[in-house]
């Protein structure tokens, strides 16, 4: 019975660039064109590559003797002899190849998503984000009603989140076949609406419980949204190394948090001025009401705090 | 809005616009009428001459440099080498001794070094010492010391304004100043800045009082030390020696902390009278020297979609430290707002427009440290009479002077959703015992109306 194998030369991007089907015992790879399978890389020797069964049927690559060598996928050691294994694609010079035998398991049949069922999600997402800001910008009209007071904002909200999803799906389309321009949407979306429904919250803890430094330090709760966002894209181009892209977007928040938390303590020499700025309706106060005692000693411990910010040294 | 009191001292490029803008204002005399008098300009002529040799300009030298910082004037009143000016003449010096000098100049030209012998903070006077003996000098009037001089009374200022040469200026007594904490004499007369320490005297040429201040915007409105405070001052500073330069930072911080305490024991002496604003009462100082102007935007077009009523009550009670630290206000405002056309987030969202602390003075950082602040939800005892409240305490440190602080107190009624009142205290140079004891009365004081 013939063996059937396959030789797939793969793009950078791993995708397959030319597959080849070999019946005989060895495939003979180089620039030569004596070859079995002709490579038109300069890095590749004339006669750089055997490809054969050994004795208990596995396939096998061997160095024919080039002068670049060969290597196993990202490896840096020079090997002679490459036992292969059907996912582990081989290098030589700029090349990278993958061969496979007939019996290669493949993965199960992908069932096809209703195309249309994926919008309704984005557009459901969109129009409650539009609605929280529309809502937020309501409660906090004060001066006369304006249409242009509501629909500037809400306009610029939209145009940011679809810029965004744009730039994602390009991004996507760039680096693996498909730009799944309503998948970035969603998750742009679904990081907004977290937002949103955060600063909500932080607003009215900030009133309710007279927590003034949860408003101040709003920012850490924004990037880590901005940080899950990117993670999600990520994920969703290619869901590959998801440990590295983990770190690098937690990073990214880290840093962003990090640098935010300076120029803040910068601001103003370091003398930032920390108070409620938002007031709610009386009825949300969630806090008992002190005493008068209990507030007037807790305004004597600002005598310590100022007494040292005195003794501070002015730069 | 506050009318402003200026110092009359001249420091820096400032007094250039003024120059050129007073070079038009010739000084005219008004033909007298009444008999029996010698007529005024012959007067002033007269008196002049007489106290040309006793006048001094004082200036402020960056000691470095050997150049002017800033100019005032100041006037001879013993023949050992006493001379009176303002304290804000010599402010400079007194802080920062290590890097100005005091000189005087003197009308025949001649110039020499000055000593710092004396202060009198609250009522901006000073002490200074020239080398000499035997020299000319004034003398006090009696009836400006025991307060017996009639309003309208002709008095003549002089000092040597904006570096123009020694002038003189004829202006006439208006008593001391109504609703003001510390006592200063009403001199309709054109004081200009240099003028700051120089001596108004009667027809005799006898001293009634000290240049200090105008009012801005006003046209004649000036201010004197009266006369006494003068003695009393020279009284102390008799035969004393130059204090160090350390001594007299801490004479500046001693005289600060006597004065707070002087003037939050009669705020508190006088105690508060209530004031009505919608549903609720709040608190207004009884002290005379406080003035309150009110305003509502209830002519406001469009129609207001929150009705307000503001009162705004400050004391003239202003100190002055340095050039850059003027202290010792207290303010209290008042603002009752009643939502006509917004829902309670809204209302909510309009008070937090109005819940934001702010003081009166830029944030100089040299004289003070950030502002630190405390903010709860408070009731004050009775809990019956008065309605819970949003309160914000903060204060700001004095870098050079221990113990003291500026402070402000900003409360919101917490008890209805659709109308409240935000009220604000603000104290400037307190200590922390006086502005937690005031800050308690106020707070107790703001009720429901009964």
């Amino acid at each position: 019975m013939e063996e059937v194998t396959w030789v797939e030369v793969l793009s950078r991007h791993r995708e397959v660039a030319a597959r080849l089907r070999f019946t005989g015992a060895e495939i003979r790879i180089g620039r030569a064109y004596d070859n079995d399978v002709v490579l038109d890389d300069p890095y590749v020797a004339p006669r750089h590559l055997l490809i054969r069964r050994d004795p208990s049927g596995a396939l096998v690559a061997e160095d024919l003797g080039s002068a670049n060598g060969l290597y196993a996928d990202r490896g840096r050691t020079r090997l002679p002899r490459i036992v292969l294994d059907g996912e582990r694609p081989i290098r030589i010079g700029h090349t990278l190849l993958r061969v496979r035998a007939a019996s290669q398991p493949v993965a199960p049949e992908r069932i096809e998503a209703d195309q249309r069922r994926r919008w309704p999600l984005p557009v459901a997402l969109g129009a409650t984000v539009l609605g929280i800001e529309a809502l937020s910008l309501w409660l906090g009209q004060v001066a006369e009603p304006r249409a242009a007071r509501y629909m500037e904002p809400l306009l610029a909200l939209a145009v940011a989140a679809t810029g965004w999803s744009t730039i994602w799906a390009l991004i996507a389309r760039i680096f693996s076949t498909q730009a799944h321009f309503e998948r970035h949407l969603t998750i742009a979306l679904s990081g907004l609406l977290v937002y949103s429904l955060y600063d909500e919250v932080a607003d009215f803890a900030t009133y309710s419980f007279v927590s003034p430094y949860l408003s101040l330090y709003k920012y850490v709760g924004m990037w880590a949204v901005v940080g899950a966002v990117c993670f999600f894209h990520l994920r969703e181009i290619n869901p590959t190394r998801l440990r590295l892209k983990a770190g690098a977007t937690i990073a990214l928040a880290a840093g962003a948090i990090a640098f935010q938390t300076l120029s803040q303590s910068e601001f103003g020499g370091g003398d930032r001025l920390v108070y409620s700025r938002h007031l709610m309706p009386p009825e949300l106060r969630l806090t008992p009401v002190e005493t008068e005692d209990d507030f007037f000693s807790a305004v004597e411990q600002l005598k310590g705090k100022l007494e040292a910010d005195r003794k501070e040294e002015l730069p | 809005m506050r009318p402003k009191q200026v110092w009359l001292i001249v420091a820096l490029l400032s007094a250039l616009g003024i120059a050129c803008a007073s070079a038009s204002l010739q000084a005219q005399t008004v033909p007298q009428t009444v008999d029996q008098q010698p007529s005024p300009s012959s007067s002033a002529e007269q008196i002049y001459a007489a106290a040309r040799p006793r006048l001094l300009q004082i200036r402020t030298l960056v000691a470095a440099a050997g150049r002017q910082s800033s100019i005032g004037s100041g006037f001879l009143v013993s023949s050992g080498g006493l001379a009176i000016t303002n304290y804000h003449v010599v402010s400079q010096f007194a802080l920062e001794p290590a890097t100005y000098r005091l000189e005087y100049a003197a009308a025949d030209g001649s110039r020499g070094r000055l000593q710092l012998l004396a202060i009198d903070l609250a009522n901006d006077l000073a002490v200074v010492r020239l080398e000499g003996h035997d020299l000319p000098h004034f003398d006090f009037e009696e009836r400006a010391l025991n307060g017996s001089m009639p309003k309208g009374e002709r008095l003549y200022s002089m000092g040597n304004p904006l570096d123009l040469g020694f002038t003189i200026v004829e202006g006439t007594y208006n008593g001391l100043v109504d609703r003001s904490y510390g006592e200063r004499v009403h001199f309709s007369g054109a004081l200009n800045p240099g003028m700051s320490g120089g001596p108004t005297v009667t027809g005799d040429g006898r001293v009634a009082g000290i240049n200090v201040a105008k009012q801005q915007g006003g046209e004649l409105v000036s201010f004197l030390v009266p006369a006494r405070f003068a003695t009393a001052l020279l009284e102390r500073a008799e035969g004393v020696s130059p204090p160090g330069p350390t001594e007299l930072r801490a004479e500046i911080g001693r005289q600060f902390m006597a004065w707070q305490a002087g003037l939050y024991r009669a705020v508190a002496e006088r105690g508060f009278t209530l004031s009505s604003f919608g549903p609720y009462a709040a608190p207004e100082s009884a002290a005379p020297w406080f003035t309150c102007w009110a305003q509502t935007n209830a002519d406001q077009v469009p129609k207001p979609r929150v009705s307000s009523e503001t009162t705004n009550c400050y004391g003239d009670t202003q100190l002055f430290i340095a050039n850059d630290l003027s202290t010792g206000h207290i303010r209290v405002t008042h603002s009752y707002f009643r939502s006509l056309a917004l829902n309670e987030f809204q209302f909510a969202s309009f008070l937090s427009q109005q819940f934001i602390p702010s003081f009166t003075q830029s944030y100089a950082r040299k004289w003070l440290t950030g502002q630190r602040c405390e903010e709860n939800f408070v009731r004050a005892a009775a809990p019956e009479e008065r309605p819970p409240l949003r309160v914000m305490w903060c204060a700001r440190a004095y870098r050079a002077f221990e113990g003291v602080y500026d402070v402000w107190v900003l409360t919101l009624t917490q008890d209805r959703s659709d109308e409240a009142l935000v009220s604000r205290l603000v104290m400037q140079g307190v200590t922390f015992d006086n502005a937690l004891a005031l800050t308690k009365r106020f707070l107790e004081a703001v009720q429901w109306k009964k």
